[in-house]
């Protein structure tokens, strides 16, 4: 129901009345409060306290994106929904080490599975990425017997290593190449996109972990130090795959986005704008694809699945239901 | 959050029943466990938009919410005799409910010295019930309240059942996520 708003361009975003207003230097559009759920800040825009206040009163999250597409920060609303039992139960699972694992490993558990899923999508397609799926089987099995979420963490990179080398092989009819996964800063137009995908996603999650009763902080897999946000990015290794990653390969396949949608400064590489309104409006349609869900017995959207997620998590934490990651099927 | 507030709290959060529970423990005992833990539903669902936006427009011009210690009163007029506490719905379905709920805050008032009569209203639907306090009423209230208060202490909630109520209910995505 409710839409993220997307500001690329340069402008002023204010409080009109009841309504959010976005000034660019040729038009000035008005958004209804009610109708936004977040609004994620591209371009140099100036803001105010006052519209500050507006979305905290509101319940609106703003999420700051840097000259390079590189996430800054959020502005995360005074939490609405506080259940003291839950963050108990979060704290509970972090300080336990046994149970912190078992949640860590499930997270790891499902990102796997959701990158075999991917693999073998292309793979029935005519690629060939049958060792890749091997190595990463064999990996894949022994997660269930690291003993520590630092062991977990070196056994979860060595499958991204293969993960992201066959990224290549995916994309072997274009002209982009994946040499090393580099995050900060990105050093090749692959590494800016995958980047800026993911920053989607964790943003997404932390969206919509606004809309549960979970601590943002606490998170299981990636170290908390209950200042920065950790939650999202446990929750997100199992949405990248099917989320930001079949976006970049669909987004490239189709040669929708191009190498001179890419601007080399020094070295870095960054999306420019005309690369990331399509990423976007290709992920927003992602996100708004809907499937049958049978136990919830109703049509739900790839949006809204990340709540259920979350949801899966809080029974989880209350001791009702193991949590099983979701593992797409297509 | 400071843990050790939360936690005590929670204590006395699960040591006492409140309307809210009584009308929930009739349609689904699950929503008590889970409300008893503020373990709330999200508040996009469109049943509880409508739910809330019934709540306001109805009866604007006497209503107001009345926060009498544990109990949130929809409303509250003088009668002939007594007070009259009214309780409003938006729809008779779980008339049941409503009812016991109503009885609870007559029952949870009286042992407060406040003697009322009350009165379930149905604005969508035009109608009203006036309920009073008999000694019946009473022992039920009592037998309720003791079932609440053991429901909110097991330490996991009732699974969920599918009923008629699921389809309509906002914690629906949390049971069947
Ligand atoms: S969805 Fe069904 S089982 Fe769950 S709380 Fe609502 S009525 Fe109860």
């Amino acid at each position: 129901m409710q839409k993220t708003l997307y500001l690329f361009a340069n402008g002023r975003l204010y409080r009109k009345d009841n309504t959010i207003c976005v000034e660019g230097e040729k038009e000035r559009k008005y958004f209804p409060v009610e109708s936004i759920r977040d609004i994620y800040v591209f371009g140099e825009v100036d803001l105010n306290k006052k519209f500050i206040e507006f979305a905290e009163d509101k319940e609106i999250i703003l999420h700051f994106f840097g000259y390079y597409g590189n996430y800054v920060g959020t502005f995360y609303p005074r939490e609405h929904y506080n259940s003291g039992y839950i963050i108990l139960r979060q704290a509970e699972h972090y300080l336990d080490s046994t149970k912190r694992l078992d949640l860590a490993k499930r997270f790891v558990q499902g990102a796997v599975a959701n990158i075999v899923q991917v693999l073998k999508y292309y793979q029935n397609r005519g690629k060939d990425l049958e060792s890749y799926l091997y190595a990463i089987s064999l990996l894949e099995e022994s997660v269930s017997s690291v003993s520590s979420v630092e062991e977990l963490m070196a056994l979860e990179g060595n499958i991204r290593r293969y993960y992201y080398e066959s990224f290549n092989t995916i994309l072997d009819d274009t002209p982009f190449i994946l040499k090393n996964r580099s995050k900060r800063p990105p050093t090749d137009p692959l590494n800016a996109l995958i980047s800026f995908g993911n920053s989607l996603v964790y943003t997404k999650i932390l969206t919509e972990i606004y809309k549960t009763h979970l601590d943002p902080r606490i998170g299981y897999f990636h170290t908390t130090n209950f200042r920065r946000f950790t939650l999202n990015l446990d929750v997100a290794e199992i949405f990248k795959p099917i989320y930001a990653d079949r976006v970049l390969f669909t987004l490239l396949n189709k040669n929708v986005i191009k190498e001179d949608d890419f601007e080399n400064q020094g070295g870095v590489f960054l999306l420019k704008e005309r690369g990331r309104r399509l990423y976007v409006q290709e992920f927003e349609d992602k996100l708004r694809t809907t499937f049958y869900h049978r136990r919830l017995k109703r049509n739900v959207s790839y949006q809204t699945l990340i709540r259920l997620e979350l949801y899966k998590i809080e029974k989880h934490l209350i001791g009702e239901e193991l949590y099983e990651p979701f593992v797409s099927r297509w | 959050m400071d843990l050790l507030s939360t936690l005590f709290s929670l204590e006395e959060e699960l040591s006492k029943v409140i309307g809210s529970y009584v009308q929930a423990f009739f349609i689904c005992p699950r929503q008590v466990w889970l409300m008893s833990r503020q373990v709330c539903p999200d508040e996009d669902n469109i049943f509880l938009q409508i739910g809330r936006l019934i709540q306001k427009q109805a009866y604007s011009r006497e209503r107001k919410e009345v926060h009498i210690e544990h109990l949130a009163l929809d409303m509250i007029k003088r009668g002939e005799k007594t007070l009259v506490i009214a309780e409003v719905k938006k729809t008779s379905k779980a008339i049941e409910a409503a009812r016991m709920q109503l009885a609870f805050y007559l029952y949870e008032l009286k042992n407060m010295g406040i003697e009322a009569e009350g009165e379930l209203l149905f604005p969508e639907e035009r109608k009203k019930e006036i309920l009073i306090l008999t000694p019946e009423w009473e022992g039920k209230v009592e037998k309720v309240k003791q079932e609440i208060l053991e429901l909110i202490n097991q330490p996991l909630p009732p699974s969920p059942h599918r009923g008629r109520y699921c389809s309509k209910c906002a914690y629906a995505e949390f049971c069947w996520a």
